[in-house]
């Protein structure tokens, strides 16, 4: 019955499907932010944002390149994805070579290579342009699910700490205390080892020890929120605190939420480097950028030089964290025309 | 904005700062010349790792051994020159020890010190002066390993064959403390020299233990006094962190982590430059140190660098004095033909490969129901492993590939051996479906096979390897799950029998005899106790193993090493990849004088050093070229000066 | 005011137990103590050897036992020994404070003087060119992960140029600045853009108050406005900001400090961590656990010595 269930579940159809769930529950919960009159007024700054505007646009052929690589096709030696479809004439070669050369990197012998790497290939022979491409869905991945595990956490606790201070708030101060003062990395660490290497419990890792400063966050402008009348008014006509949390105080903290997980983003795709680094990161045979500038690291020492894979990744890296960034401070500024 | 005096105060101050760098990374030496007016000698070595311990009774892993070999000396030690085969020499003893056979089966060893060698001088000793060493500082060595608190990890060999060892431990602990007054019944002390050691019965393994720290004479003045506790105020280091040796070397300095430094020790006579065995290509050279006192040189740096690349880098800019060729730096220095590059051969620097006798295998769990029970299968994954295209990615093709268990150089292996179970795709993928499972499916279900293998997984350059060795599997059609481990978790799923196929099992020998390879397969020597983690187990195997570990070499071993290695065959219980070795280019002043480091000894007191050609190469090789600086200072100012003359214009 | 301090420090007591509880837990689900012991015996070590080893150190105790056993030894600051090397946990860290100190604590300082520097810049040309440009750069430094920026320190200054010693430290007084140089200065790179970005926006908040609008309107110029006035207020904020990372600087930046062989506290818990040495990674979490709640008083004081109605609650 479990092996049933388990060969379901890794059929490329609920794959696929979970994805889709994905994006829709996402795209859901933006228009329910679009209904919202502040959310409506920053988006009207933002769309004479320049720079916002690129960022936006720079971090969406981001997620489309990932999604190709995360959907799944049906193939004849089981599922592959969409990019590996497109990139199926590429061949492997045996070794280093350097970006369109016309032999591996060996140079005493010559061997001729089989196909055009624009961008070379690794120490294993794929294609570091397609690797590339590749990991855009580990970065995506990862950050997907550590975003949906740590933004309502955090979001959640903070507005309950605010609103109704007192034992609920020191119960939850004193657990994101505890975490917060042990060194993240070692956490970070001491979970992987307990639950093993994956992207799914990488996520879990980062997304236990990444709510804390949402939660802070939220907690703050709860609290702040809470003085003002209107929630007197509403206590005042008898309104349940589950309706105040859900119709009141939980929109009004929803853009910090957004701006907060643009941001957290960017640093859940740059902690990825560091825990490949560490020994952590993702698991043997996954593409991602974090194992390929660990593996530059090293590459950097040979003679001759293989420059083409650290560069590759840490371009495709800085791309993306950059944009985020960019279109977070487009956020703030487009929520908050006052802090510029 | 800032007043232009203070400006050009911080630019002098940097450049002044600049000018004082330069690259180089070690200490200053702590002479400049010999007393006798010759340039100091100083030797400069990296080292992987820190020691775990400088106690010669309890330190078992090679780093350890790289700190320990300069200061304590072996009771025999193996020629620096002769490795085909390698022949033992006397150290501490002044001869051979003599074979002594008895009626009853057992055997003793005769054996007599060098009269004369002192330990080095230090407080522990009344007065400050090293004493002799004599034949019961040999039986304090024998009651330490006794000992369960110096946690020996020699005991549970030694005491199979040394009699009475075993004894004196049961007797001589009483509350978890020994009693230095229990003897060992198997040691007898005739003078102040000469003693014999009794066994049980053949061993002649003996002589390699003697050649291993583990029986390297300690004072017990030095681990009396050196207990940790605290004596006048100061606390004392332990045994454990400290050295009183009676080698060529004394431990001057040692800072964890960073390095360790040693200073020649004057008077040192208990071995001299060999005069024979030169290999042919450098006896011309070579003459010239026959017969001198050692050790050569008068200071060794031994630098802990934990990883590869810093040490590559240091090598090439002359601060170290060898480059070992590891995976990165292997294209660079070694071609594929084995010769050093152009390159390095034109800064004068020479390539030497050191053989180690180790091997790597990939272990098959036989008692797994899916693995072990099925020969043809093994025998399939053994035929898909293509070792010669891996030594080519990651070794630029130079490192030996293994056909058989046991490595170049020791008595037994064969070099016209062909390997059954060598690659051969096309063979693998018959086997594969022999075994019931064509391309990859159970023939019977149609699920593809799906294996898991245990990868030690902690660096970039294992998971690269990891991921090869599954392509190579998976060419068959079959699906392999890969486990990433510590190597600590590794040991532990593979002593768990917790695995099916275990990657990254590997044996370093102690000593180059057949015995400590074919141990890995007999089948007394299961997990825990032993490292037998395919647990293969085959009386006809174990009953020629126990004839063969006692024989001498000779034709009779010889016929007993090939059967089991006909048995290994057939049973197909692991893959042989390859051997340890790896190649060394040694910089045109520290020229090698021995062969290879083999296993354990103090090598290094052979060395050689010329400091005046390093000087020379070494600035050189580190020029500072100062066209760099400059742009960027020019940069620097243009677009300082051009940012104030813009602002200055939009806000005016 | 002391009995707002005491009030802290007794605050942070519960939280210290809950750390080392949480501590003891991950460190005993980690790693079974047969793997404990073959850690550190290594694998030749005879598996009776394993067994005195993990009962000469209690593991095979129950846990409760354990734990209390642990509690008391965090407490009175005994450590233990590393599993490596065997030494003295405490001469371990002592002795690695010190070059971790040498890179944080100059690297902190000139960030913060530079960070400082480049926010004031910018608020003195806010909204033009200038400003948007230096905000991207800020924003492109941070978007930079550090290793990318050590190994291209190492590959291009030290190997290439010969300027540095790619690795390596060593105690030699004034010389000792060579191995420092190019750490410190990445140390300055990582965190001028977030920091520069962040005070940046205090100033701003300053620059945008009545009373510098006054200030302006009295004829103040603008770099004396922006010297006295903005600077000063917005410094009481910045402390407050910079003062919780003091704390921290002892345990020096990991990945620095590794990749440039620095023997300092930082490479010690990236090497337990890649090796497994857990006394070492169990220690150093309690050493980082007060460092932070160290810092979160320090910040606390901070507050309530800029600002009296905090201290008065």
């Amino acid at each position: 019955m479990t092996e049933t269930i388990a060969r379901l579940y890794q059929h490329w159809i609920t794959q696929d499907l979970q994805v889709i769930a994905g994006f829709a529950i996402v795209f859901w919960l933006l228009r329910a932010g679009a209904r919202n009159e502040r959310w409506q007024r920053a988006w009207v700054r933002m769309k004479r944002d320049r720079a916002g505007f690129i960022a936006l646009g720079v971090v969406l052929l981001y997620l489309f390149v990932g999604a190709l690589e995360i959907l799944q096709i049906p193939g004849k030696q089981g599922s592959r994805s969409i990019l590996d479809v497109f990139f199926a004439g590429i061949p492997k070669e045996k070794s280093y070579s350097a970006p369109l050369a016309a032999t591996l990197l060996n140079s005493a012998r010559h061997e001729p290579i089989i196909g055009r790497h624009w961008l070379g290939t690794d120490v294993l022979g794929k294609d570091v342009l397609v690797q590339m491409l590749k990991a855009c869905r580990t970065a995506l991945v990862i950050g997907g699910l550590t975003s949906a595990i740590y933004v309502p956490l955090g979001a959640l606790l903070g507005v309950l700490a605010g609103y109704f201070r007192r034992w609920v708030d020191d119960v939850i101060q004193y657990i994101y205390s505890t975490l917060a003062s042990i060194p993240e990395i070692l956490l970070l660490v001491a979970i992987l080892m307990v639950l093993g290497k994956g992207l799914g419990t990488m996520s879990i890792a980062l997304g236990i020890t990444g709510w804390v400063g949402l939660c802070r966050l939220i907690r703050g402008e709860t609290m702040r929120q809470s003085e003002r009348p209107y929630i007197a008014a509403a206590r005042a006509i008898g309104q349940t605190h589950w309706k105040i949390v859900t119709r009141h105080l939980l929109p009004n903290v929803m853009h910090l939420v957004l701006i907060s997980a643009v941001l957290g983003f960017s640093n859940i795709v740059l902690a990825e480097a560091i825990l490949s680094y560490l020994g952590v990161g993702a698991p043997v045979g996954t593409a991602s950028w974090g194992i390929m500038i660990d593996a530059g690291r090293t590459e950097l020492g040979r003679d001759p030089l293989v420059w083409w894979n650290i560069t590759a990744a840490t371009t495709a890296l800085f791309g993306l964290v950059l944009a985020l960034n960019i279109l977070g401070d487009a956020l703030r500024r487009a929520f908050d025309p006052k802090r510029t | 904005m800032m007043p232009p005096s203070r400006a050009l105060a911080l630019l002098l101050l940097a450049a002044l700062i600049f000018s004082g760098c330069d690259n180089d990374p070690n200490p200053e030496p702590y002479h400049k010349t010999r007393p006798d007016g010759s340039p100091w000698r100083v030797r400069y070595g990296g080292i992987p790792g820190d020691p775990k311990s400088f106690d010669p009774q309890f330190a078992y892993d090679e780093v350890s051994r790289e700190f320990i070999q300069h200061v304590y000396d072996t009771l025999l030690e193996y020629h620096p020159m002769k490795t085909e085969p390698v022949e033992l020499i006397p150290c501490l003893l002044a001869e051979m020890p003599k074979r002594e056979n008895h009626p009853d089966g057992t055997v003793s060893y005769l054996c007599r010190l060098q009269p004369g060698i002192h330990y080095h001088d230090d407080p522990c000793f009344p007065g400050g002066k090293g004493r002799e060493i004599v034949a019961s500082d040999v039986h304090y060595i024998l009651q330490r390993i006794a000992d369960p608190k110096v946690e020996s990890p020699f005991f549970a060999i030694l005491e199979q064959h040394i009699v009475g060892l075993h004894e004196t431990r049961q007797a001589g602990t009483k509350n978890g403390k020994f009693d230095y007054n229990t003897l060992v019944s198997g040691f007898e002390t005739l003078d102040n020299y000469s003693f014999r050691i009794q066994l049980n019965g053949p061993f002649p393994q003996l002589l390699y233990w003697m050649a291993m720290h583990a029986m390297s004479p300690v004072a017990r003045e030095a681990v009396e006094y050196y207990d940790g506790q605290m004596h006048d105020g100061k606390v004392r280091p332990t045994f454990r962190f400290y050295t009183v040796g009676h080698g060529p070397f004394r431990m001057r300095e040692y800072i964890p982590r960073q390095r360790i430094r040693y200073e020649r020790v004057e008077g040192y006579r208990t071995s001299v430059f060999p005069s024979d065995g030169f290999p042919p290509e450098k006896a011309e050279w070579l003459k010239q140190f026959a017969g001198k006192p050692l050790p050569l040189f008068d200071e060794l740096q031994l630098s802990v660098i934990l990883e590869t690349i810093p040490a590559f880098v240091l090598g090439r800019q002359g601060y170290l004095d060898g480059i070992t060729a590891n995976k990165d730096a292997f294209a660079a220095v070694v071609t594929s033909t084995g010769e050093l590059t152009p390159k390095y051969k034109a800064r004068g620097m020479e390539l030497e490969k050191v053989v180690t006798p180790g091997t790597f295998y990939i272990s098959f769990n036989m008692q797994d129901p899916v693995i072990g029970k099925n020969v043809k299968l093994r025998k399939a994954l053994a035929s898909a492993y293509d070792a010669r295209e891996y030594v080519e990615i990651f070794y630029s093709g130079v490192a030996p590939v293994s056909n058989q268990l046991l490595p170049r150089g020791l008595f037994g292996y064969d070099a016209h051996y062909i390997d059954p179970n060598g690659y051969d795709l096309e063979k693998a993928k018959r086997l594969l479906a022999e075994a019931g499972y064509p391309d990859g499916r159970d023939a019977r279900t149609g699920e593809q096979l799906v294996l898991s293998i245990e990868e030690p997984v902690s660096g970039t350059e294992e998971r690269q390897r990891a991921e090869y060795e599954v392509r190579l599997f998976e060419k068959l059609g079959i699906k392999l799950k890969i486990n990433e481990n510590t190597f600590a978790r590794l040991l532990e799923r593979l002593e768990q029998g917790n695995f099916q196929i275990g990657s990254g099992t590997g044996w370093l020998a102690d000593f180059p005899d057949p015995e400590n390879f074919f141990f890995l397969f007999y089948s007394k020597n299961f997990p825990r106790e032993g490292a037998n983690y395919c647990r293969y187990s085959n009386p006809d195997f174990d009953r020629a193993y126990e004839k063969m570990a006692q024989m001498d070499d000779g034709p009779e071993r010889l016929a007993l090493i090939q059967q089991m290695n006909k048995m290994l065959a057939d049973d197909c219980p692991a893959i042989f990849q390859f051997d340890k070795a790896f190649y060394v280019a040694a910089q045109p002043w520290g020229r090698w004088t021995h062969n290879s480091p083999v296993i354990e000894g103090g090598f290094y007191k052979y060395h050689q050093v010329d400091p005046v050609l390093r000087e020379k190469l070494r600035a050189q090789w580190n020029r500072k070229p100062l066209w760099p600086l400059i742009a960027l200072g020019l940069l620097l100012v243009a677009g300082f000066i051009y940012a104030v003359r813009w602002n200055q214009r939009n806000h005016v | 005011m002391f009995s707002f301090i005491i009030r802290r420090l007794l605050y942070s007591v519960p939280i210290l137990l809950g750390v080392i509880l949480l501590t003891f837990l991950l460190d005993n689900v980690m790693m079974s103590p047969e793997a404990k012991a073959a850690r550190v015996l290594g694998p030749k070590a005879a598996h009776q050897a394993r067994v005195d080893w993990i009962h000469l150190r209690g593991l095979d105790q129950p846990m409760p036992r354990q734990f209390v056993h642990y509690v008391g030894n965090l407490v009175t600051l005994q450590f233990g020994t590393t599993w490596v090397t065997g030494r003295d946990l405490r001469d371990v860290f002592l002795r690695g404070a010190g070059p971790s100190l040498l890179i944080t604590v100059p690297g902190f300082f000139a960030a913060f003087l530079a960070s400082v520097g480049l926010a004031l810049f910018q608020v003195f040309v806010r909204d033009s060119t200038l400003d948007r440009f230096l905000t991207f750069l800020s924003v492109a430094l941070m978007s930079v992960p550090t290793m990318v920026y050590v190994i291209f320190a190492q590959a291009v200054l030290a190997l290439g140029l010969n300027y540095f010693p790619a690795f390596g430290f060593n105690y030699e007084g004034l010389g000792s600045v060579r191995f420092l140089l190019l750490p410190v200065a990445i140390f300055i790179l990582i965190n001028l853009g977030s920091d520069a970005r962040l005070y940046r926006a205090v100033f701003l908040e300053e620059i945008s108050q009545d009373y510098v609008r006054t200030a302006f309107a009295k004829g103040v110029t603008g770099p004396r406005v922006l010297a006295i006035h903005v600077f000063k207020n917005g410094l009481i904020a910045i402390i407050t900001l910079v003062v919780a990372e003091l704390p921290k600087l002892i345990l020096g930046s990991l990945l620095i400090e590794s990749l440039f062989g620095i023997p300092g506290l930082g490479s010690v818990l990236v090497q337990a961590i890649q090796t497994g040495d857990q006394p070492v990674v169990m220690a150093s979490v309690f050493l980082g656990s007060v460092l932070y709640l160290l810092s979160l008083i320090l910040t606390d004081i901070c507050y309530a010595l800029a600002d009296p109605r905090i201290r008065l609650s």
